[in-house]
């Protein structure tokens, strides 16, 4: 068989081999390099302005990359790969890009040395497994053992790098209270923290610290007349999934009058409809209705009369949540079983407090102390749009680190002290083996040591001497009983020095390092494997049989 | 690609001036090396150490793939003779549904051992009729070669489904895919009474396709899946002991034509026409709940609402859960499943016409909701499969290589025996077939030896993808292959040498490679005997 590629005609262009595979590398390093300098509690944030103008200041990987538009294939899959780590893990998605793309580094090496890339990716999967081991075995901590601080370092660790970080102590306590009011059980009797349930307001305007964690839930609409009360004390609440409009004929009703005097009553009827729903619902006491369309101007009238509050155009999501909180039901009709329309009082929710706020320029309405659970927003504040943007990511991070930890229950420590690890345990794991995978897995021990790095560039210290340092350290750990204890040490940035990052409370949810791991080698093996390029011409310009023939490719 | 410039200044010449095509020769050699290429555009892709191939098409998707059908599919080749291939990948797609690349890879070295034969200034008809006699001695000693199998033992089949799947980009998931491959064909299997093997249809075996999750969520299940959610607002989510109505009506207020209108003089009628659309509903609930149907399945309807918002809070009201918009196609698969029958009007909307099933959930996983349904007691032999990955391309990769190990597990039903794998057979059937080149006179003698040749390619290209050395790898495995013919010595990619690949417990179906050799002589022979390429364009 000839190993020569003779020319194979497809509508596109085609590269094969090793060429491939550097591009796809540096591609992947390309998008690497760009959120590198954003790594860490010193690193930097970037400004980026889209194609109207506005402009995101952020320093997280995921929405650095989701904003920008990547074209080559190989380099998409590193941005899928960080979005990927948001939706699952929701921080280190960052790391797990620089990772990503150290580990293709090292790999294209050893390729251009002679190893088979085949070698190389059954080296990873064994260096990933291996390592996703020991870090489960050695080096996690439980929350029992630490409490409630270990939560709200958690959440530190995540808002340090951010820009919120100078506040990290007010915003993780501020998380932490905000997640643990939001546990439900799920249908096995597990806890679960849903944290989408965890609204998140932005107001700019006032500084950051002026932000607030709401006991209820915040609710951005205001009353639908000013003449209505913008305080209730305990309120009665109905949520409805339907307008209080003039009622309306289905399509194919026609109305035909003969008799002008008819016509009137015609319309006052089209009103009356609404009224009596309307009359129903609030006979049964109800003083606040949150309503997902809208309220004619006409009723509100009868809220007034009656002193209740009456909200309209509630988003649908929002309303689902309040009613899960107050036990409202979640009506989208009133018809009952005999088909009348029926208001009962087991459809009203309740809640201690509804009272309508005025923060920045925004009026919002707060539900305070729902009875049926608990719930909680916060409002964030800040000096700009930008800012309150980035509050929001962080805060999301700082919410999703701490949901981590609270369900899956286990801590590492922060600051390269596990990836230092790692890489020490895998080159002597390394050196056990005799097989060709042993070079594949040095390599993957020598990657990890980019995070360390990067931590130590991007706050402007000696990265070889710190990290070398970092290195002593663990291998001491790791081959002495009486060292066992500096397994926790890791790099302090603010001091350029080395410390127990465990008792100095840097610590991250090890699902999120162990996932992110995965992921990151997953990512690696797939842009690996590739070892062919296709890629085929837009479908109008595409090569016909025509054209390749009278090309004279075909003969 | 090189020839293009080249290609240009020649296009100038030949779109006006009538170009002789002339020698059957050059036709047949261009074919030959547009069908060549094909192979080896695909060749690195082969076995358990294969590479992948990434594929942007023209609106910017990129498909990563191993499996040669899809990588062909997509590649949008020009040339015929190299249609002719794609063709030929699909052909064993659709026959055996495993051994896409392998098919194609023999194929070409076929075909340049065709070229070298033709060089000798053998006829091309005589090289097809060499390569047909070649083929029958082949599939014999494969035939004989392999081992029979019981299709109660759960274990050999595994073997096959594992050894289909370890070539995929999902391979180190294989432990958990193959016995799912596995249990959905055994489920689905119906023994032919008085004959071999099984009959398969693998249109009883549902593969839902969800992002979120990994790979290692992926889970068989006995019974139903429904890829979204209830359509209930606050109706139940879980539904013990359910019992179960499929419908092809709608619940929504009727329409009037276009052209016919209800015409309201008084503001009585007013409250009339209302009560009449709750009235109307309401009686379709109420035979819904006279039949005791506590989960109501809706056909999916173009025409108008199959719910209306008043029929979701009347099916919440009488604690029914309501799934909408099954697919019309589905509607045969769901009734399989669920032992039912769909139920096309009220009248017949009776206890009698639902069925019993044990549990019915909304499960809510990371990538949304869906609805299962497990315990269908009147139910028939089918299974659902929801695979789950971490991204769109993971997905659609996973279910590629689910197929591809189910089609291996069916191909063992419908023909029950099993082959030693990593090129075993192929090298057995080489070393037989030159020992017969020995003894036939004339042509035929070339015509077999380079067809043993040819197969040996199998082995070849493992060696090469896994990054041992080719040439020690295949004559190691010669050697092993000359001594006794029994022997089921294959290329173990694993520890790198030839081993016996029985006791390596790699095994595939005898269907896949008997098919993979008939049809790839079959095009080889079809592509031999073209001697001309007419082009009517105009």
């Amino acid at each position: 068989m000839s190993t020569l590629a003779a020319p194979l005609s497809v509508a596109g262009t085609r590269h094969s081999g090793a060429p491939v595979r550097t591009q796809n590398v540096m591609a992947a390093a390309a998008i690497a390099n760009i959120v590198k300098s954003s790594l860490g509690p010193v690193g930097l944030d970037k400004m980026l302005v889209d194609d109207i103008g506005d402009v995101t200041v952020t320093n997280d990987g995921a929405t650095i990359l989701k904003m920008l538009e990547v074209e080559h294939p190989a380099a998409r899959v590193l941005v899928e790969l960080a979005q990927l780590q948001d939706e699952e893990v929701g921080d280190g998605t960052t790391s797990v890009v620089i990772i990503a793309a150290e580990l293709l580094k090292n790999a294209d090496e050893l390729v251009k040395n002679k190893i088979h890339p085949t070698s190389v990716i059954s080296g990873y999967r064994l260096a990933c497994k291996e390592a996703v081991k020991y870090i489960q075995d050695n080096l996690t901590v439980t929350v029992e053992s630490l409490g409630r601080p270990s939560l709200i370092n958690a959440a530190k660790t995540t808002m340090s790098s951010k820009l919120i970080g100078a506040d990290a102590e007010f915003f993780s306590e501020m998380v932490v209270d905000a997640t643990q009011a939001v546990k439900t059980l799920d249908p096995k009797g597990n806890p679960i923290y849903p944290i989408k349930a965890v609204n998140i307001l932005k107001a700019h305007g006032r500084s950051a610290r002026e932000s607030v964690l709401v006991k209820g839930y915040a609710l951005n609409c205001t009353i639908a007349s000013q003449a209505m009360p913008k305080k209730i004390l305990n309120a009665k609440i109905a949520c409805l999934d339907f307008s209080l409009q003039k009622t309306k004929m289905k399509m194919g009703v026609q109305v035909l009058v003969s008799d002008p005097e008819k016509l009137e009553a015609i319309r006052a009827r089209e009103l009356d409809i609404t009224k009596e729903r309307l009359q129903k619902i609030l006979a049964t006491g109800v003083n606040v209705i949150l309503c997902s369309g809208g309220i004619d101007d006409l009723c509100l009238k009868y809220f007034v009369e009656a002193g209740a509050m009456g909200v309209r155009r509630c988003k649908k999501a929002d309303l689902k949540r309040i009613a899960k909180a107050t036990g409202a039901a979640f009506l989208t009709s009133l018809t009952n079983m005999e088909g009348e329309e029926v208001f009962e009082a087991s459809m009203i929710g309740e809640a201690a407090e509804v009272v309508q706020e005025q923060i920045c320029d925004d009026q919002l309405i707060l539900i305070k102390g729902p009875v049926a659970r608990t719930a909680a927003s916060i409002i964030l504040r800040g000096p700009t749009d930008a800012y309150c943007d980035e509050m929001e990511r962080s805060a999301h991070d700082a919410l999703c680190a701490v949901r981590r930890v609270l369900e899956s229950g286990r801590l590492v420590p922060g600051g390269g002290a596990v990836e230092a690890a790692l890489s020490i345990y895998l080159d002597n794991f390394a050196t056990t083996l005799s097989s060709r995978e042993q070079l594949a897995i040095a390599a993957f021990a020598q990657s990890l040591l980019v995070i360390p790095k990067t931590l130590a560039v991007n706050a402007a210290r000696d990265a070889t001497d710190l990290v070398a340092k970092l290195r002593a350290y663990h291998n001491s750990s790791q081959t002495k009983v009486e060292h066992a204890n500096l397994k926790w040490v890791g790099l302090d940035l603010t001091e350029g020095a080395l410390r127990d990052n465990l008792a100095a409370g840097v610590l991250e949810p090890a699902i999120s390092k162990i996932k992110s791991l995965k992921f990151a080698t997953e990512a690696a093996i797939t842009i690996l494997r590739i070892d062919d390029m296709i890629k085929l011409d837009p479908e109008q310009k595409g090569k016909s049989y025509e054209d390749a023939c009278n090309a004279g490719e075909l003969d | 690609m090189a020839p293009k410039a080249a290609g240009d200044s020649a296009k100038v010449k030949s779109s006006s001036v009538y170009k002789d095509k002339s020698k059957p020769t050059d036709i047949r050699l261009s074919n030959i090396n547009a069908a060549k290429a094909v192979s080896d555009a695909i060749r690195t892709s082969l076995g358990p150490r294969g590479m992948d191939k990434m594929i942007q098409a023209a609106n910017g998707e990129v498909t990563i793939t191993n499996d040669g059908a899809t990588i062909l599919k997509q590649m949008n080749v020009i040339h015929p003779a190299a249609k002719m291939l794609v063709e030929l990948s699909r052909a064993q797609d659709i026959e055996a549904g495993d051994g896409t690349t392998s098919v194609v890879v023999v194929a070409g070295a076929l075909l340049d051992a065709a070229e070298k034969l033709l060089q000798k200034g053998i006829h091309p008809t005589v090289i097809s009729d060499g390569f047909q006699k070649a083929l029958q001695m082949a599939l014999q000693v494969i035939e004989n070669m392999s081992t029979p199998v019981d299709l109660s033992n759960e274990d050999v089949l595994l073997k096959a489904a594992a050894t289909s799947l370890n070539s995929k980009v999902v391979s180190q998931h294989s432990t958990i895919l193959a016995p799912i491959a596995v249990q959905a064909i055994r489920a689905v299997m119906e023994p032919i009474v008085g004959g071999i093997g099984a009959r398969v249809d693998l249109r009883d075996v549902k593969v839902i396709e969800r992002i979120g999750g990994t790979v290692e969520d992926t889970e068989l299940i006995q019974g139903l899946v429904i890829a979204h959610r209830a359509a209930n607002v606050n109706g139940p989510h879980r539904i013990e002991k359910a019992k179960v109505g499929l419908i092809q009506f709608c619940i929504s207020p009727p329409k009037t034509d276009m052209d016919h209108n209800v015409i309201v003089s008084d503001y009585a009628a007013m409250d009339r026409v209302l009560k009449e659309e709750r009235q109307y509903i309401l009686n379709i609930v109420k035979q819904i709940k006279k039949a005791g149907c506590n989960v109501l399945l809706v056909q999916k309807s173009i025409l108008r609402d199959a719910l209306s918002d008043l029929a979701v809070h009347f099916l919440d009201k009488i604690k029914t859960m309501v799934i909408k918009d099954i697919e019309r196609e589905d509607i045969e698969f769901v009734c399989k499943t669920l032992g039912c029958r769909p139920i096309a009007s009220l009248d017949h909307f009776t206890a009698e016409n639902l069925v019993n099933v044990d549990l019915v959930e909304e499960v809510s996983g990371s990538g949304g909701k869906y609805i299962k349904m497990t315990g269908c007691q009147s139910g028939g032999r089918t299974v659902s499969v929801v695979t789950r990955g971490t991204s769109s391309a993971v997905v659609a990769e996973a279910a590629r290589s689910l197929h591809d190990a189910l089609c291996a597990v069916r191909c063992v039903a419908r023909r029950p025996a099993l082959l030693p794998g990593g090129g075993a057979p192929e090298a057995a059937a080489a070393a037989a077939l030159s020992k017969a080149a020995l003894a036939a006179p004339g042509a035929d003698h070339y015509c077999l030896r380079a067809y043993a040749d040819a197969l040996e390619v199998i082995p070849s290209t493992l060696a090469e993808n896994a990054g041992l050395n080719p040439i020690e790898t295949v004559t190691e495995l010669r050697a092993a292959h000359a001594s006794g013919s029994a022997s089921g010595a294959g290329v173990n990619v694993r520890r790198g040498r030839v081993t016996d690949m029985r006791h390596e417990h790699v095994l595939q179906p005898l269907h896949v490679t008997a098919s993979a050799l008939a049809l790839a002589t079959e095009t080889v022979r079809a592509i031999l005997k073209i001697d001309d390429i007419v082009n009517t364009l105009n």
